[in-house]
């Protein structure tokens, strides 16, 4: 699989409407987001319910969002996030994940992703979700906030898993996840903080892209392997 | 030479500041040159003496050639041994009223003396007067019938056995108080002194000797002692006269200077850090052995000649070397103990050139030698400096001690604490362990089910899919409060509420029930450092009771949690969270039943919190204060 620049150009989708790519293996889920999405207008949907097939979609043309789950059938839904990165670096990546949980979101924004979706989020709010996404508005849960920012806050510890390199973080940035990690709201934080509140959003998808493992995950690879961390 | 010896040199006290070089070599000349004055000064001062009308000066000595004239003080070179006689005279008064006595401060070797014929004083009779190198000072009574008034004969019969030519100062005659008076302070400078200097030396050689002897590196202490124990031993042991075994032990010990003078050379060597070869050794050492045969073998005549050379020679070139050392050491180190060393050194050389010149007859009026003094003095202060500097070293290996217990301590201390935050670190890492696979299991299995039924319920359509799919959400809701809870918080219970808020609000979207966050006080809520996952889940699914009740009950368009610490008093600041919802409140109904009420007063009660509930026709107010500290087990209802 080889990234062409068609293909990475092809991010834009035609008409203003959002192409989305949805890789979920389990039938009635990947339908319930399906149409989610579909009952929104704006939507092209495209369905995966396993890796090949989604490297098969990735083939034919650029998604604006990837939208995966992480146990697939035939392999990991980080492999795909990863490769998805390195072939569309201006695609959306975000996880489903069924209980939010750090574990899991935090191996998927290691690898690239910039946001994760609740399995059993309202039809609306997942389509708002993808919607804020495209728009540069990374979501953040408070636990996920709260596991980074105690993360920079700690010695490094080797064997803390899943890795997670917190050292580019400035310390505005970790202001903004603990306000975060303590419930406050955007606009909350942005007043505290003295910014402004349209900017919150970019800060997080900047804290997003600074703990992307740069050298294709060779760390979360590891930890795969080592069977550290099982998605 | 002895790495040992390295540290004694080497741990001088350094001047305040490092001067430089030439300055330094120029300070030093000009000091050195002060310590040649002072020794000068203090040998020029006259010794007492018991006034000019008691002298007798002007003698005839005998001669083959017939009687010549002499003037005291005279030197008498010549032969030896041989015997001089000197005739004075003096007047004595008409009427004695006091002893009168006969004074000779200064002879060499021995002197008989005669009043009118008769022998009122021989020092032979005192052996420690036989010693040339002592400055010994004889006085007599004369017995008063001897005395006749008017002029008086006196004849001194001078016994010269050499090395030394023979010398005879100015002889006095008169009343015994004042005589004795001058011999008093010859007795004590010449007699006393040097007695209590050996006196030192050899306290100072048996505490160098103990020091050596624990410490076996520290060679420059044994070395130091033994020539101190050597110097003691030449004070005081008499002067042989008659030939015997042990009269040579006696020559020997007497004529071991050479032997003390090597020794200093060999400890300003090791003192000063350098190489020491055995055959440097053994060459410093030789003359002093020579010396010390000659005298076991020869007798005391034969150690006296064998002291003269090659027993003086080497004096000389030990104490040039001890000078030349330590100037060196003193110019290139530029420390006080070096400088201290080097005007010893100086002070020596003063001493030991003007007793030489003396010998040779440079200074025919005086015969006071000055050297074995000093160098008694210089032993002693030397001795001294080094004990001080054991002591202070001493007080440095305690002082290191006390140091070293204290980084002990503090290494301790550390080790504890660490030991604690390893402790800690464990626990919390196996509860994240436990979280996590905990987490785990639960997503693959029951979170995965439920998701699904989320699906197919919502798929099914109708009221009754919506309730299946309801509940299968609150399940889900509760999986992840329970995870939630047990993530290590650090008794930052906002941590807990943040989370919190995010799964209520989205719950609260499809309700259009908006959620709003109220900080009451700046730090919001206090930090409970004994704060368990079990608390944490009790307060949390007190809360989504709370918000249960508004959603099924109050029709309410908002709910408000404010948080905050209040502090009533003088106790700790306390947490307070207040639940309050734009609903009408329990309408009807006086005092507020039903599971979800009871259910939350039990949870508060289980961790102490106080739960207060306000209804009104704008809505329900849930008050919780939190207490100051979370109990260890749960509070039985």
């Amino acid at each position: 699989m080889t990234a062409t620049p068609a293909d990475t150009g092809s991010a834009s989708a035609p008409s203003g409407g959002i192409t989305v790519l949805l890789v979920e293996d389990d039938a009635p889920t990947r339908g319930r987001l399906r149409d989610a999405l579909a009952s929104e207008p704006g939507f092209t949907i495209r369905e995966a319910g396993a890796m090949a097939e989604a490297r098969a979609a990735l083939d034919q043309s650029a998604p604006d969002v990837l939208l995966t789950d992480l146990q697939l059938p035939d392999g990991h839904g980080v492999d795909l996030i990863r490769e998805t990165r390195a072939r569309f670096p201006r695609a959306e990546i975000m996880v489903i994940s069924i209980l939010g949980d750090e574990e899991s979101v935090i191996a998927a924004i290691s690898v690239g992703a910039t946001g994760y979706l609740l399995k059993d989020a309202f039809p609306t709010d997942i389509a708002a979700t993808v919607r804020d996404l495209v728009a540069g508005h990374s979501p953040i849960s408070a636990s996920i906030a709260r596991f980074i920012v105690r993360r920079a806050q700690r010695e490094p510890d080797a064997a803390a898993r899943p890795q997670l390199n917190t050292a580019r973080l400035t310390p505005r940035e970790i202001d903004i996840l603990w306000g975060i990690a303590k419930g406050f709201s955007y606009a909350d934080i942005a007043a505290h903080l003295g910014l402004s509140r349209q900017t919150v959003p970019g800060h997080i998808k900047s804290i997003y892209r600074k703990l992307e493992v740069n050298t294709r995950g060779e760390a979360v690879f590891e930890a795969v392997q080592q069977g550290l961390i099982k998605l | 030479m002895s790495a040992e010896a390295q540290p004694a040199g080497a741990g001088a006290t350094p001047l305040p500041a490092r001067w430089p070089r030439r300055r330094f070599a120029l300070l030093h000349l000009s000091l050195q040159a002060v310590v040649v004055g002072l020794c000068l000064l203090v040998i020029s001062i006259p010794l007492p003496a018991p006034g000019s009308r008691y002298a007798v000066r002007e003698a005839t000595v005998a001669g083959p050639d017939g009687p010549t004239p002499a003037l005291l003080p005279a030197t008498f070179p010549g032969s030896t041994p041989r015997r001089i006689n000197l005739a004075l005279s003096f007047t004595a008064p008409d009427r004695l009223t006091e002893e009168w006595s006969v004074l000779t401060p200064r002879f060499t070797n021995a002197a008989q003396i005669l009043v009118n014929g008769v022998v009122v004083l021989d020092t032979r009779r005192n052996a420690s007067n036989n010693r040339p190198d002592r400055n010994a000072a004889d006085m007599a009574v004369i017995p008063a019938q001897l005395l006749r008034p008017g002029v008086n004969e006196l004849s001194v019969r001078l016994y010269v056995w050499g090395p030394l030519s023979g010398f005879l100062d100015t002889l006095y005659v008169g009343p015994d108080s004042i005589l004795r008076d001058a011999w008093g302070w010859r007795v004590l400078l010449f007699d006393a002194l040097p007695v209590v200097l050996s006196s030192w030396q050899v306290i100072l050689a048996l505490v160098l000797g103990i020091m050596w002897f624990k410490r076996r590196q520290e060679t420059a202490y044994g070395v130091l002692a033994a020539a101190m124990a050597l110097g003691a031993l030449r004070t005081f042991l008499i002067p042989p006269e008659q030939v015997s075994w042990l009269a040579g032990i006696r020559a020997a010990a007497i004529g071991s200077a050479p032997l003390e003078s090597g020794l200093m050379l060999l400890f300003c060597m090791l003192f000063l850090g350098r190489r020491l070869t055995p055959l440097f050794t053994a060459l410093a050492l030789a003359p002093g052995v020579i010396i010390a045969v000659a005298g076991l073998a020869g007798g005391p005549d034969m150690a006296r000649q064998a002291f003269i050379w090659p027993g003086l020679p080497a004096m000389a070139l030990c104490l040039g070397g001890v000078a030349w050392l330590t100037h060196r050491a003193a110019l290139a180190r530029r420390d006080l103990v070096s400088v201290l060393l080097a005007s010893a050194a100086t002070v020596l050389a003063t001493c030991l050139i003007r007793d030489v010149l003396t010998i040779a007859g440079a200074l025919p009026h005086q015969r006071i030698f000055v050297t074995r003094m000093a160098y008694a003095a210089v032993m002693t202060v030397t001795g001294a400096c080094l004990t001080w500097r054991f002591a202070s070293a001493l007080n440095e290996v305690d002082s290191f001690a006390g140091r070293l217990v204290s980084q002990v301590r503090e290494a301790e201390d550390k080790l504890r604490a660490s030991f604690a935050r390893e402790e800690q670190r464990k626990h919390a890492a196996a509860l994240a362990s436990e979280r996590a696979r905990l987490t785990r299991d639960l997503h693959d299995g029951l979170g995965g089910q439920l998701v699904s039924i989320v699906a197919l319920a919502e798929r099914s359509g109708g009221a009754h899919g919506a309730q299946i799919g309801e509940a299968a959400r609150s399940a889900l809701r509760d999986l992840r409060l329970v995870i939630d809870a047990m993530d290590d918080i650090d008794g930052d219970l906002m941590l807990a509420l943040g989370a919190w808020r995010e799964r209520t609000a989205a719950r609260l979207r499809p309700h259009d029930i908006r959620l709003d966050w109220q900080p009451l006080s700046p730090g919001g809520l206090p930090v409970h450092q004994e704060l368990r996952p079990w608390h944490v889940i009790q307060l949390l699914r007190l809360l989504d009771e709370a918000v249960t009740n508004t959603v099924k009950h109050a029709n309410a368009g908002c709910i408000t949690v404010s948080f905050g610490s209040f502090s009533d008093g003088d106790g700790p600041a306390r947490g307070r969270i207040i639940i309050a919802d734009d609903g009408h409140g329990f309408s009807g109904q006086a005092t507020p039943q039903g599971r979800g009420l009871d259910n939350m007063r039990r949870r508060a009660g289980r961790c102490g919190v106080s739960l207060s509930l306000d209804s009104g026709p704008d809505g329900v107010r849930v008050t919780l204060d939190l207490p100051a500290r979370f109990p260890e087990t749960e509070i039985p209802a």
